[in-house]
């Protein structure tokens, strides 16, 4: 393409952007540690103060890679979801996927006391209900919409999903005791801190492969952009995109409920921020910058979430909606056009 | 929630979400018995020729008064921040209903009643009246022995879910008085029973702020069956009690370091320094790391925060709902860089529970804080108090 | 048939319809023709008729209820998706979803049969795209997005992305729908000059029957109960297009080649 060496220019920027935000995001948070100490701790020096160390390393360094992850992972798969269905509403949570990942966790975290059977909630085994959940109701919505052109119908089903596993979480919470119940509640206000190196571990190869299936995927997708017909006459399995499609979104939004919550915006709206940003509906480019703009956008809201200086933190799932909702509507505003 | 989804599509989300919140804060409030800062209400002025004033010296949110012909309960803050005081009337069987406006009028001795919190079953065994408990919602979780045994022989009906009351059993036992509890004015189920004929009566004893205070209301429960008495001598020696521990730990020359609470995901959520569990520790002769706040509920801090102010506190007091040093660790490997953790002292009351798993600290802590006070002494101060078994409070398994 | 000639593309007393639910609905039985290279062939029939389901059927959309389709010699059934998308493109009736694609991308997409896994252009992809947008003289449009064209601009360059594909034949369903009169005859003059220049079978689906019967090389007659398939002088003198639609209102004039309303 003639572009590509703007687009070049452009990826050299977001990359220096993410790493410059990772800095700034570990630099700042409620206690207070001077820059030449947190480059010190990062090199592997000794801080004049252990219990700083612990801070950055332990506390600050998973939390700025989780948020990244969780930018990538959100913002690609709600790419997916707009593509797949040809939908610029579409995303994670709009289709309920977020909500079929939040009825895994409560089926495992509030229903196993309903059964009487102590079910061990590690991260792991919390990971794989979050994702089975997210992948049964995109698969759920798959073969209700599969025959149903109308966009809109295939967003009303999602909420309808979405509605249906909140009713159940619903019921659970009645029945649940009161630990299980506050371990759900206060998984479902969501957070990127408290990940432990080995579960950041787990967490980037959960969404390293569900990256590599959206690549497996790009091609698909482009022809996806011309509909779904002229995807099978240019040789696209749509069928075997779908389940390509399907995995690496229920791996990548189930993961991310599973061990961060559920988080809003970011799946709608990082596909719109970047198509405007870009000016392209080329997944080869779209892709890639979709990953780099979620992870700023993740790392930007996190820095404020904590509110550095102050001793508390907000809940990072009000700050994705209250910076980026606006940051939509701006947007749309001056361009007035919605694209795939 | 989506921006979309919130404001156009899905307002069942939206509703999930304030059930979220409403649940997070009763969560909160059983946790920790936050008591959230409120204006003082002044006691009423009373006039000694008409009538005699009950003594209620720690609880500041209820008076009692002896009328002529009926003693009068005034609820000055039924929940924090309350608009308005309820004035309920106490009347012997078979006398008229004095002139005047009350928010219920109730006769007694009361021979058959509903309660609605775990915290109001110990003062009704204190005052031996267990018997006339003919309905409590969500049964399931009452760990007080008598009234245990009563509802395991079906004598005390079960009433559904606190928030919402199964109104036609209530109208069908209809009991002489229904001792609520209320977080605001907007309970409907309490109104549709007021409109039967029922007397709703708030009892605010999780508003109140000192550990005193709150055993306090067993005072209030008193006039309802004629033993005012009764319940003068009980809290009398509980004060006793109280002070006397209080002044052995501190007489202790150490002043041990203690952080509280525990953190879900990266936020801490610990007790406010002017809170309920802030007194304790300050009358168990500990230096609580956040007792220059003011907050009489509950604070949540961020990691950082806590990490750095209380990675040295000698002990480590009612870290939410762990039992166990192993899932500590589960929730974050950080706790493990505590000296608390390290030294292993960490207390917790979770693990005390009563024949259906309730929590006995939930239950009775609020009218016993002479007990809770001494578990704390007793660990905090190991040689103040040799000869004493803690009732709340264990070693983390 | 002819054992000499390959068609690129043979139908082979092919029936056409919809099952659903076990029912068969057969909307036209026992069509068979021979389509060679070169050839720029329209298919009219009134609405309801099948013209459509016989295109879809023709592409494999929908399954034949019998019948043989053939393009190149080898049977549509043992064509796999990959290997048919290097014998026939389509251009579907009506627009595309919005999106940001630029009209050198769509052309681009044509490609996708014959790049690598992750779908980039190789040196002769890129010359493919470049030899489509200068034969459609698209070079001033080639950045524009999809949504700023013009539907006429649109079905020119959906018709490039169909040619990049390098197929031996293109299915156009209805391609001058939604176009003025002029873009009507401008869009099946260009097919016309297509046909001829890249040698490729060109079926399309229209409703304007006196232009097809100018610029058409053979045409498809599909009525309630007849199938046709001849040159378009060779229809008229056979009467053929007085079959095609009920007589109460039109009648077909054989001097111009064109419907008259009954005055």
């Amino acid at each position: 393409m003639p572009k590509s060496f703007s687009y070049k220019t452009i990826f050299v920027g977001l990359a220096l952007i993410i790493v410059l935000g990772m800095v700034v995001n570990i630099s700042l948070g409620s206690v207070h540690i001077p820059f030449q100490e947190v480059l010190k701790i990062l090199t592997g020096q000794e801080a004049s103060k252990h219990t700083w160390a612990h801070i950055i390393i332990q506390y600050r360094l998973p939390k700025a890679i989780t948020a990244i992850l969780t930018g990538f992972g959100l913002s690609v798969s709600g790419l997916l979801m707009q593509t797949l269905f040809r939908n610029p509403l579409a995303g994670p949570f709009v289709l309920g996927i977020s909500s079929g990942a939040g009825l895994g966790v409560a089926l495992l975290v509030m229903g196993g006391s309903l059964l009487g059977v102590g079910i061990f909630n590690s991260s792991f085994s919390l990971a794989i209900a979050a994702s089975l959940g997210s992948f049964i109701v995109l698969l759920a919505i798959l073969l209700v919409a599969r025959n149903i052109r109308d966009t809109m119908a295939i967003l009303i089903i999602g909420l309808m999903f979405g509605s249906l596993t909140a009713a159940v979480v619903n019921i659970l919470s009645y029945f649940a005791s009161m630990e299980k119940l506050q371990q759900y509640v206060f998984w479902n206000l969501g957070s990127l801190g408290n990940l432990s190196w080995p579960q950041v571990a787990l967490f980037v190869s959960i969404i390293f492969i569900g990256l590599l299936c959206t690549l497996f995927s790009v091609k698909g997708l482009n022809a996806l952009l011309l509909g779904e017909q002229y995807a099978i006459s240019m040789g696209v399995s749509v069928k075997k995109l779908r389940y390509i499609i399907m995995i690496a979104t229920s791996l990548l939004a189930g993961s991310i409920t599973a061990f961060v919550g559920p988080i809003a915006f970011i799946g709608l709206a990082v596909p719109h921020i970047t198509r405007m940003l870009l000016k392209s509906s080329n997944h080869f480019i779209l892709i890639p910058a979709t990953m780099l703009i979620g992870g700023i956008v993740m790392l930007f809201c996190d820095t404020v979430a904590q509110l550095p200086g102050s001793q508390l933190t907000l809940p990072i799932n009000a700050i994705t909606s209250i910076i980026g909702a606006p940051m939509v509507i701006w947007l749309l505003l001056r361009k007035r056009k919605i694209l795939l | 929630m989506t921006f979309v989804s919130k404001t156009k599509l899905n307002t069942f989300d939206f509703m999930k979400n304030i059930k979220a919140t409403f649940l997070s804060v009763s969560i909160a409030l059983s946790l920790l018995f936050l008591t959230v800062s409120c204006s003082e209400k002044t006691k009423k002025e009373v006039t000694p020729a008409v009538s005699q004033t009950i003594e209620v010296t720690y609880a500041k949110g209820f008076t009692v008064e002896n009328k002529d012909t009926y003693t009068l309960i005034t609820v000055t803050k039924p929940w924090p921040n309350a608009d308005r005081t309820f004035t309920y009337a106490l009347i012997p069987k078979g006398t008229p209903t004095p002139t005047g406006e009350f928010d219920a009028v109730v006769q007694t001795p009361v021979e058959n009643l509903v309660v609605t919190s775990t915290t109001h079953i110990p003062s009704l065994e204190a005052l031996a009246v267990e018997n006339t408990l003919v309905g409590f919602p969500d049964t399931q979780y009452v760990s007080s022995p008598k009234t245990r045994a009563r509802i395991d022989n079906g004598l005390v009906k079960e009433l559904g879910i606190n928030e919402s009351i199964n109104t036609e059993t209530v109208i069908d036992l209809d009991p002489d008085v229904v001792i609520g509890f209320s977080i605001n004015n907007q309970n409907k189920t309490y109104a549709t029973l007021q409109k039967t004929g029922i007397p709703v009566v708030y009892n605010g004893d999780w508003a109140e702020e000192t550990p005193l205070g709150k055993a306090e209301w067993i005072k209030f429960f008193a006039p309802f069956f004629n033993k005012e008495k009764e319940a003068d001598s009980i809290f009398s020696h509980i004060v006793t009690e109280y002070n006397n521990a209080k002044q052995l730990a501190a007489a202790s020359n150490t002043k041990p370091t203690v952080v509280s609470g525990a953190m879900y995901r990266d936020v801490w959520y610990l007790p406010g320094g002017r809170s309920w569990m802030a007194q304790f520790l300050a009358d168990a002769n500990t230096q609580y790391l956040w007792s220059d706040n003011n907050d009489t509920g509950s604070l949540s801090l961020n990691f950082e925060t806590v990490y750095d102010k209380a990675i040295n506190a000698d002990f480590w007091l009612a870290p939410g709902q762990f039992t166990a040093y192993s899932q500590l660790l589960d929730e974050s490997a950080s706790y493990k860089n505590f000296k608390a953790f390290k030294n292993k002292n960490i207390y917790t009351f979770s693990n005390t529970k009563g024949a259906t798993g309730g929590l006995l600290y939930y239950e009775l802590a609020p009218s016993r804080p002479d007990l809770v006070l001494k578990d704390l002494i007793y660990f905090t101060h190991p040689n103040v108090l040799t000869n004493y078994t803690p009732q709340f409070f264990k070693p983390l398994e | 048939m002819s054992t000499t000639t390959t068609y690129t593309l043979e139908a082979n007393a092919l029936s056409i319809g919809y099952t659903h639910k076990n029912e068969i609905t057969t909307i036209a039985e026992n069509l068979s023709f021979q389509l060679q290279k070169g050839e720029l062939i329209g298919l009219v029939g009134a609405n309801g008729m099948g013209k459509s389901t016989l295109l879809k059927t023709l592409c494999g959309m929908i399954p034949s209820l019998g019948g043989v389709v053939t393009f190149n010699g080898k049977q549509l059934k043992n064509y796999t998706e990959q290997n048919l998308a290097k014998e026939l493109s389509i251009v579907l009736t009506g627009a595309i979803p919005p999106s940001n694609l630029t009209v050198s991308e769509i052309i681009a997409l044509g490609r996708q049969p014959y790049t690598n896994w992750i779908g980039s252009l190789s040196k002769q992809d890129k010359a493919k795209v470049i030899e489509v947008i200068d034969l459609l003289k698209l070079s001033s449009l080639k950045h524009k997005k999809s949504y700023e064209l013009s539907d006429g601009q649109l079905q020119k360059v959906l018709l490039g992305r169909a040619l990049a594909q390098d197929t031996s034949v293109i299915v156009l369903d209805e391609p001058t729908t939604h176009l003025d009169i002029y873009h009507k005859a401008y869009i099946l003059k260009l097919l016309k000059e297509v046909a001829h220049t890249t040698q490729k079978t060109i079926l399309f689906s229209t409703h304007e029957i006196d232009l097809a019967i100018q610029l058409c090389d053979q045409m498809m007659i599909l009525t309630k109960d007849n199938f046709t398939v001849d040159q378009p002088c060779n229809l008229i003198s056979k009467g053929s297009f007085n079959d095609l639609f009920p007589k109460d209102l039109i009648h077909f004039d054989q001097t111009t080649g064109s419907f008259r309303v009954h005055k």
